[in-house]
């Protein structure tokens, strides 16, 4: 089933276009890697479906992406209930200045999801075992998240996103920054997200691409090059420059 | 005849800047340099300028108490008391410049000739002196230059002295200033009971009037207690905060989070001209727009207004200040990190919640620092207060009345005449310390509050 569905997405920075009429289907319940050398736009792509480009001033987005019916890029669209439904991890971790047990609380506070002080525990007790960091953090929840280390603060981050139980999960690069223990570890637990959630995932290892996600887009220069399963991508792309990508040869 | 010293010996290490810097590019030829060849060009340089410019310096301050206890040994056996020892080497000085217009007797003529004869010794010495030292330094160095041996880090260290003595004269200088205060506040002590001056609360230092002698405590009772002036102090620099506090940090926000680039390009200018405009300027403002107006205001209520009122002062003061809060809580919120602020929208908060919950704590030390700082420049704040909120120091928590400060008080009590040894004038070095331990009191409240929240957020 499809979950959200791209047409011709156009984004400009400026009077510099970042993406060039980029169509794709991402599918529920899957994980969708995208992948491509850097300043290829991926991102940019990911920042479009959770309206996170509405921070850059000079961003404009064109085209029509649609989630269950809905239209994203509308300006009608209000973006506390899409972002609630859509969350995102970033490339470095990012928790909050405040403790392990605010972090995760954060997103179920402002949108007032728990009506008391237990239900909040739990929320907050579900989401870090979901990020598999419960075991490490629950006798020291009173303590500041920046202080775990860059693994834990990066399953903090996630345990914060899917606190507020949302349908798609957005990944920029979550690995980029930690070592690979902590990788292995991330891996692990997407495959686990992904039972419940959408997720994409923007990553630079074609490895962790093709460990993790059922379909896969290339993108360069701005445009999807080719999209489709996994493995038929990394085994028998289509296009030559795919071919040339991921065997190496560029990028 | 200095100034030309001083161009000479300078000079001299420009040209032999360029000098050891050729050097160097000749002894490349024949061998490795163990430097970049400026560094040979520093390195002769400054043994050719550093050790006669040091000698010059230390001679031209001790030279005039040398000659002055040359001339001053012949008046010795007279048994004069200091200040008429002083009274005679200044007429000397007048004598040898011929500006002197007085009575002349022989015994002043022969100090003047001689004066003039040991000044003419002391000049030709120094000259000699530096320009032998230049010339031996820099032979030494030129012979260093020569053999190649290591340039840089002699440069370096030098550079790490130079930077040493600019960093220990400011230390010197500090502790300096903070002794002179605290040896004339003794001195006032002496005179006036810190018990009466801590806990009295009238402040009429017009009431002593001591020409000799050592002044009666009993008499001083009344006169210096500081209570109305600290008092008025922090009221007025409380009601300055009221004034501050919120819009400074209000439109500090507004700057950081919500202004576009181009209202912002405008607006943080326009609001930092204000911290530009004399303090004399809102001293008037304050003593004759806002004063009256609150008074107008006062008395078409009913209330009764003086026309020095602690309000206006506090309120002048409050604008003044606003610029502080605005624009350093503007730089702190705009360094908290963008990735908190992208967390945090990312989880479908709202900029005002953002700003509440995640930006607001984490810029926090940063700006209870800038409130701090500015409080300390409140409580030190004059001219605004001298003009408007008068000079009477009432003991008061009214803000319609006039009030007085610390610093207020302490230009009432130095303008006009002064006699050094009276306790009035002495209450000034008194009132003076008090102020200095306030700041430095609110200063480490900031840094212990600043330094526990970044632990806490680091």
């Amino acid at each position: 089933m499809t979950k959200i569905s791209a047409k011709n997405v156009n984004v400009f920075y400026g009077s510099k276009q970042a993406l060039f009429d980029v169509s794709l289907d991402i599918m529920d319940k899957e994980v969708t890697a995208l992948i491509g050398p850097s300043g290829c736009g991926k991102s940019t792509f990911l920042r479009c479906l959770n309206r996170m480009n509405d921070v850059i001033d000079i961003c404009k987005v064109e085209g029509s992406i649609k989630m269950d019916e809905l239209e994203l890029n509308s300006r009608k669209l209000d973006v506390v209930r899409l972002r609630e439904n859509v969350g995102m991890v970033f490339q470095k971790p990012n928790p909050f200045p405040k403790t392990i047990y605010e972090n995760v609380s954060y997103g179920p506070t402002i949108h007032g999801m728990a009506q008391s002080k237990s239900e909040l525990d739990q929320i907050v007790e579900m989401s870090l075992k979901k990020a598999a960091l419960w075991e490490e953090v629950k006798d020291r929840l009173d303590e500041i998240g920046t202080g775990l280390s860059g693994g834990q603060q990066q399953r903090l981050c996630i345990a914060r996103a899917i606190s507020v139980s949302p349908e798609v999960i957005l990944m920029d690069e979550p690995c980029s920054a930690l070592d690979p223990i902590a990788t292995a570890q991330i891996e692990e637990l997407i495959d686990d997200l992904k039972k419940e959630h959408t997720i994409v995932i923007v990553t630079h290892s074609m490895s962790q691409a093709a460990r993790v996600s059922q379909k896969t887009g290339f993108f360069h220069l701005g445009k999807l090059i080719e999209f489709g399963d996994t493995e038929k991508i990394f085994k028998n792309p289509d296009n030559q420059q795919t071919q040339d990508y991921i065997t190496g040869r560029f990028g | 005849m200095n100034l030309v010293l001083i161009s000479l010996i300078l000079l001299l290490g420009f040209s032999s800047y360029y000098f050891g810097r050729k050097k160097a590019t000749i002894i490349q030829s024949s061998q490795r340099l163990t430097a970049l060849p400026k560094f040979y060009g520093y390195y002769l340089a400054i043994w050719c300028a550093a050790p006669a410019l040091i000698i010059f310096s230390l001679w031209s301050v001790f030279e005039p108490t040398i000659v002055k206890n040359f001339i001053l040994a012949d008046y010795l056996d007279q048994n004069l008391t200091k200040n008429e020892l002083q009274l005679i080497y200044t007429k000397v000085k007048a004598l040898a410049l011929g500006t002197y217009t007085g009575d002349i007797n022989n015994f002043l003529d022969n100090s003047a000739g001689k004066y003039i004869q040991i000044k003419n010794m002391a000049n030709n010495a120094k000259i000699v002196i530096v320009l032998a030292a230049l010339i031996l330094s820099l032979s030494y160095a030129y012979q260093s230059i020569k053999k190649n041996n290591r340039m840089r880090e002699p440069v370096e260290i030098f550079l790490k002295w130079v930077l040493f003595t600019a960093s220990l004269a400011a230390v010197l200088v500090t502790i300096g200033i903070v002794f002179s205060l605290l040896f004339e506040a003794i001195r006032f002590f002496q005179s006036v009971r810190i018990f009466d001056f801590i806990f009295g609360t009238h402040w009429y230092p017009a009431k002593t009037f001591v020409r000799d002698g050592q002044p009666d405590p009993e008499l001083m009772k009344d006169a210096f207690g500081a209570v109305p002036l600290f008092a008025g102090t922090f009221f007025i620099a409380f009601i300055a905060m009221c004034v501050a506090i919120p819009v400074g940090l209000l439109s500090g926000i507004y700057l950081a989070e919500y202004a576009t680039r181009k209202v912002r390009k405008y607006a943080k200018p326009i609001i930092e001209i204000l911290a530009g405009i004399p303090t004399v300027v809102y001293g008037f403002f304050a003593a004759l727009t806002v004063g009256p107006f609150v008074k107008e205001i006062g008395n078409s209520l009913g209330l009764e207004v003086s026309s020095e009122s602690a309000l206006a002062a506090g309120a002048v003061m409050g604008v003044m200040i606003i610029p502080f809060i605005s624009s350093l809580s503007d730089d702190v919120i705009s360094a908290v990190p963008q990735n908190l602020r992208d967390g945090s929208y990312a989880m479908g908060a709202t900029k005002s919640e953002t700003i509440k919950k995640v930006i607001f704590p984490a810029a926090l030390p940063g700006i209870v620092g800038s409130i701090l700082l500015a409080v300390s420049r409140a409580v030190g704040e004059t001219m605004i207060v001298v003009m408007a909120s008068g000079l009477a120091a009432n003991l008061t928590a009214n803000p319609l009345e006039s009030t007085s400060t610390i610093t207020a008080q302490i230009v009432v009590i130095l303008i006009g005449d002064q006699q050094f040894g009276d306790p009035k004038t002495q209450a000034a070095f008194a009132l003076g310390i008090s102020l200095f331990v306030v700041t430095l009191f609110l200063n480490v409240i900031a840094l212990t509050v600043v330094k526990k929240y970044r632990e806490k957020y680091e």
